[in-house]
This record gives structure tokens, sequence and C-alpha cells, in this order.
């Protein structure tokens, strides 16, 4: 029995690819709402303080990129991203329904 | 909206890491009960496309960007605030973990705010809006943006509790960020959605939990 369901997995997965790809050039680098409000209420100086301080642990890909490979890097960071989350996804609902 | 580590003592991260756990298990014993092998590639379609929209900062003016995070369409497509806990979790842990986006110690609160706030103000907003016969799209829109909105003033309630934030500067600042990015970034883009796949799939977007709770009322 085939599921109708696939289908709409591949028009999302398609069109998530194609936000992935694009994202790194679309997306805006302004900062993002948690981070002006931050830069406002607690000034710059603090701020660009907390930005600073170490993560609790080492990212492969931080903000979603691959050192010294730029654009290409952050599209492959942002596909392989969306890819891994939809086997993770759905491999936890074969998972949890086993 | 994504807090990261720096923000907030470990202290109070376990806290809300604590509240936060609860809602990650009812989420997974709602996936055992509702998901089947029909559904699971619409969880998987929906996790993978918040992710990717999530990487997609819009310019809202003042110098700042936001983007959807997701958990009120989830809810609403499956009929349940727990479908939005659930994916939104796995999109955190992959963000936190691989991406440095969003804190690994706060992610607990990260976790409450953007699954279980907004994607629980989104479907309940949303359920009351079309039990009072309001069209699909439109409360969508309303719902999501309701979440969204209020789920940055808990964010800026959490930051005072945390000592980074001044209450009523942060909640103006957060509110204001906010208030905008939830009409563009999640308000339309939830409405699209829903309106989209109403058109080409109605029966996943049927109201079940709308005409249950009529049911009930009559």
């Amino acid at each position: 029995m085939s599921n109708p369901n696939m289908k709409l997995l591949y028009v999302v997965l398609a069109l998530a690819i194609l936000i992935s790809v694009l994202a790194p050039f679309l997306a805006s680098s302004d900062p993002d709402g948690l981070e002006s409000a931050a830069e406002k209420v607690i000034g710059e100086e603090r701020f660009a303080e907390l930005e600073e301080a170490e993560a609790a642990i080492d990212s492969p890909m931080p903000d979603y990129s691959i050192e010294g490979k730029g654009k290409l890097g952050e599209i492959i960071a942002i596909c392989l991203g969306t890819i891994g989350i939809l086997a993770i996804s759905f491999g936890l609902g074969k998972i949890i329904k086993a | 909206m994504h807090i990261p580590d720096s923000f907030m003592p470990l202290s109070q991260a376990l806290i809300y890491w604590a509240i936060a756990i609860p809602f990650i298990f009812m989420s997974l014993r709602w996936a055992r009960r509702d998901m089947d092998d029909m559904k699971i590639p619409i969880l998987a379609a929906l996790s993978a496309g918040i992710f990717a929209i999530q990487a997609l900062n819009i310019p809202i003016g003042m110098g700042t960007s936001g983007h959807m995070v997701g958990a009120a369409l989830v809810a609403i497509i499956f009929g349940s605030p727990f479908a939005g806990v659930l994916v939104l979790t796995l999109v955190l842990l992959v963000q936190g973990i691989v991406f440095a986006d969003g804190g690994i110690t706060v992610m607990g609160a990260n976790i409450l705010n953007m699954g279980v706030i907004s994607g629980s103000i989104g479907y309940y907003g949303f359920v009351a809006l079309r039990k009072r016969n309001i069209d699909i799209k439109v409360s969508a829109f309303i719902g999501a943006w309701l979440g969204l909105f209020i789920s940055s003033i808990a964010t800026a309630i959490e930051m005072s509790l945390a000592g980074t934030f001044p209450l009523v500067p942060g909640i103006v600042a957060m509110g204001t960020f906010h208030f905008v990015i939830g009409i563009i970034g999640e308000g339309l883009i939830t409405a699209i959605a829903i309106g989209a796949i109403a058109k080409a799939r109605p029966d996943l977007v049927d109201d079940k939990a709308v005409e249950a709770s009529k049911e009930v009322t009559l």
C-alpha cells in the first residue's frame, strides 16, 4: 500500500532543501530579537562579553558554517541539518511505534 | 529567540530542564499513542521544513531579524500541542549540539519557550478562533502570532530572573521585536502553510479537535 503522505514528504523536503541552499544568501545577518534586546538593555559591551563566552560544548559546525568553506560550507551545513533532522524524526517515529 | 548558555546561570538552567522534561516525556507518549506509519512522513517533513526555515532570518527593521519557530504549525496539523513540543525538542537538540545555535545547559528553557509555550498558545488560540467560525488562515495567523509574542515575554521574564536583563526594559524590547517577528516570521508563514495544506490535503487540517470540542459543549 502506498502512503499518500510520502508525496507530502517529498514536496516539503524539496522546499526545505531549496530554503537550505538559499538561506546563506537570503538570511538577514542582523541580530535576532533576543540579541537585539540584549544589546539594547544590557549595553553592547556586556552583550559582547556574553556572546564571546565559551559554549558548554564544541559544536562541529558552529553558526551553520564549516570553517574555511565560506558560503558553500554554509549550504552544506544547513542541508546536512535538514536531512539529518528528517532522518532523526523519521527514525524516532519508527522506533516509537516498533 | 535561542538563549545561549552564557545568558543563564547553570542552577536556573537546570530548573527549566526540570520543567521541560515532563513535557518532553508527554510528547513521546503522544507520539507512541498517535503516531502511525501514515503519519511518520508528515512528522519528518515538518521537522525538516522547520529546521530549514529557522535558518532563514527575515529582516524586520530596527536593525533586527527573526525567524519562524513553527511549533504552532506542527501542533495545528497534528491536533496536539505535544506534536509541537516533540518537533521543537528534536530541532533544538540538533541546533544546539551540531550548530551552536541555542545553548546546551539552557536547552530546557528554549524547549519550554519555543516548544511548549509558543506551540500551546498557538494551538489553543487557533482552536478557540475556529470554534467561533473564524477563517482557518486568520485563526492560524493570530494563534501563531500570539504564541510567539507570549513566548518572547516569557523569555524576557526568564532573562530577568537570570539577572541578565532588567525586567521592564527587557519585556519592552523583547515584546517590541517579537511583536513584529510574530507577524512576518510566524503568523504569515503559518497562515500560508495552513492555507496551502488545507487546499492540497484538506484531510490533514480537518479541525478534528474543534469538532470534538463542539460536540462536547452541545
